[in-house]
């Protein structure tokens, strides 16, 4: 991979963009009984400048999608705070908080689950539009079948209920419906993972060209790192409630400087039997610790193998640091990686 | 050969018909070899999967071709014959591991229930298990074999799955997506797992799975279907090279590669697969092929070889499409978006 360095193109730097998004030391403990809890996102702070996708990939069960839930403020925070165009939305109740709903829309990984069997795809790509009053009458199905025809679907399909769509259609249905107030963000959580790869094709291209068109910003999550890595200017990959490493697209993949990282490119499938069969697995041993009880020091250190124990990693916690122009990663030893 | 598939047709029952789900499917595997089937849902993966391991679902029919297994016609084998062959000398790795053990009964007893049908004296058991165990790099197989599934990991519980396999020693394994639910680290070990198996004990695999990662790594062969049938079969290293089905090509292109050195749009394949109650005349994927010529609306291709032991049904193929259409220099092959959808233009 790293042979690839000199034909990268610059990482799109979107220097001077204002930041859209601000995560301040957010923590998210959820209650588990017998006083312990289960530590979903436990100190995360990051940027989103307007206009860039930022990409967040990691396992299950390390908290991108709590992490999702807590951006879009669909989960309150344990503490720590979260700014949507320097408005502190994790102080925001009720209406003030409904109003700036507005601006941040999620889109689903189920299509199946995400939206309601009962209801015409006119319906649901409108209930937004409902909620918050938005346009009436004629206005309002004009603009359900505007939405139709810009995430590529017959505007004349509004009529028609979820189940008479295939997977892809179907996601293009919970597109629309997450455009439909023209939201300044837009989350992402696993949205084409349930796809099979024809069908991803086909959305992340309308992502793509939704962006381009509507200057939207992406919160992209997927455990698909390919996927990731296509769609992202910068990539944050979370380990057990921590971001280990954030870079732009390019640094993540030919210069990673966290061993997970490392272990989780080299495991990723490459469609090409020449490569493929060539690369070395980075093999972690053992299984994902509990979030209830996580390790000590770095997290990753009972399963790094560049981990030096008992010190400093199991004793004491690496911070997130720039390790090179705009490529933070967290681990004491990240010129070994 | 150990495996021989000849013009299987399998049906299932919809309503009151028959709807052939899988279509004169021809394929052989040699002993010790991995054969990848790559395909989308609803492509027929899984089904070959099913029939070659004798785990045909309720309604579903075998209604015309042969299946061969070390001589033996499996489709006419006796339900007795099959169980005992199933297990012993075929075993079967389920998609999800989870659900393929049973939660309340021990890891223990399912290991040795399955030793037992496939006639491990009961003494040797407990040793064969612990054997198996080590060799998917379980330690501490007595743990092991006290606890229940729930206790354990997706991954572990797919190497349990997997140590069952292995422990009888099959001549053949049918893995019908193994990895799909796992994570990627716990997915690539599953892999050089089942490569090193492969290498060290010489049972052959048919891996089924919807990732082309996955066909690069791990197979030799493969066969890629599209609507049940299959569209192009061939060594791995010359279908990845020199793709000859537009499909497969397509399927290529659709892929982001995480080693990709620039950002290049994707080829996404437009339109949908067909309803299989009703599939198109001509050849099945002609409404979504980009370099489709009249006779692909009528007639249907069938497999030809298209180079040295490779096989593809198209009646154009990616050769011609590259020099007659310019296939490499389309870049948009959306309808009406200077697609290379243009009837007529190479029609014979």
């Amino acid at each position: 991979m790293a042979e690839g360095v000199l034909q990268q193109e610059p990482a799109p730097m979107k220097a001077g963009a204002k930041t859209l998004v601000r995560v301040e030391n957010v923590i998210k403990h959820f209650p588990a009984g017998l006083g312990q809890s289960v530590k979903a996102v436990d100190g995360v702070s990051f940027e989103i400048v307007e206009g860039e996708t930022l990409g967040l990939v990691g396992e299950s069960g390390c908290g991108k999608s709590t992490l999702a839930r807590l951006v879009t403020q669909l989960l309150p925070v344990t503490s720590g705070k979260i700014f949507i165009n320097d408005i502190e939305v994790t102080k925001l109740r009720g209406e003030k908080l409904r109003q700036q709903r507005r601006q941040m829309q999620m889109i689903f990984q189920d299509p199946f689950a995400s939206l309601d069997p009962r209801m015409t795809v006119g319906d649901i790509i409108a209930e937004p539009l409902v909620n918050f009053g938005v346009m009436r009458g004629r206005k309002r199905s004009e603009r359900v079948q505007e939405l139709l025809k810009i995430v590529g679907l017959n505007p004349n399909f509004n009529n028609r209920y979820p189940h008479e769509f295939s997977g892809g259609q179907r996601q293009r249905i919970g597109i629309a419906r997450a455009l439909a107030l023209n939201p300044k963000l837009v989350v992402c959580d696993e949205a084409i993972s349930a796809l099979d790869v024809s069908i991803q094709a086909q959305i992340v291209n309308l992502l793509e060209d939704l962006q381009r068109e509507f200057k939207l910003t992406y919160l992209f999550i997927a455990h698909d790192l390919s996927v990731v890595r296509h769609i992202s200017d910068r990539v944050m990959v979370m380990y057990l409630g921590k971001i280990v490493e954030v870079a732009d697209s390019a640094g993540t993949y030919t210069s990673p400087k966290h061993p997970y990282t490392k272990a989780l490119l080299s495991a990723i499938p490459v469609p090409d039997p020449r490569i493929q069969r060539g690369k070395r697995l980075v093999e972690l041993s053992g299984e994902i610790p509990s979030p209830l009880n996580p390790p000590s020091g770095c997290r990753f250190h009972t399963r790094c193998p560049i981990a030096r124990v008992p010190t400093p990693c199991a004793e004491v916690e690496p911070p997130l640091e720039e390790k090179a122009r705009g490529h933070l990663a967290a681990c004491h030893f990240s010129q070994d990686v | 050969m150990l495996l021989d598939v000849a013009g299987l047709t399998v049906t299932a029952r919809v309503g009151d018909a028959d709807v052939p789900i899988v279509r004169d499917a021809g394929f052989t595997v040699a002993p010790g070899r991995i054969l990848g089937i790559v395909g989308e849902s609803g492509a027929g993966k899984s089904t070959i999967a099913r029939v070659v391991a004798g785990l045909l679902p309720p309604g579903f029919r075998i209604a015309s071709g042969s299946v061969t297994f070390e001589g033996e016609d499996l489709p006419a084998a006796s339900a007795a014959r099959r169980r005992e062959l199933l297990g012993r000398r075929i075993a079967f790795i389920p998609q999800a591991p989870l659900s393929s053990l049973n939660p309340v009964v021990s890891v223990g007893r399912q290991f040795a229930e399955h030793l037992a049908h496939a006639r491990v004296p009961r003494a040797e058991r407990r040793g064969v298990a612990a054997r198996a165990l080590a060799e998917v790099r379980l330690d501490d197989s007595e743990a092991l074999l006290a606890r229940y599934p729930f206790q354990l990991s997706g991954g572990m519980c797919q190497r349990v799955l997997i140590a069952m396999a292995f422990a009888t020693n099959p001549a053949l394994i049918v893995a019908d997506e193994p990895t799909t639910a796992l994570d990627v680290t716990v997915q690539a070990q599953i892999l050089e797992l089942l490569g090193d198996l492969n290498r060290d004990l010489g049972t052959a695999i048919v891996m089924i799975t919807h990732n082309m990662g996955v066909v690069a790594g791990l197979c030799s062969r493969v066969l890629v279907m599209y609507a049940g049938e299959i569209v192009e079969q061939g060594p791995v290293e010359q279908i990845f090279e020199n793709p000859q089905h537009p499909y497969t090509w397509s399927l290529l292109r659709s892929i982001p590669r995480v080693d990709a050195l620039r950002h290049e749009r994707l080829r996404s394949i437009e339109g949908l697969a067909p309803d299989l109650l009703h599939p198109p005349a001509g050849c099945r994927f002609h409404p979504r092929c980009p370099f489709r010529i009249e006779k692909c609306f009528t007639d249907e291709p069938r497999l030809q070889e298209v180079a040295p032991d490779q096989l593809a049904a198209c009646w154009v193929t990616m050769a011609r499409a590259r020099k007659e259409m310019g296939a490499d220099d389309l870049i948009d092959i959306r309808p009406g978006a200077g697609s290379g959808v243009r009837k007529g233009e190479l029609t014979d």
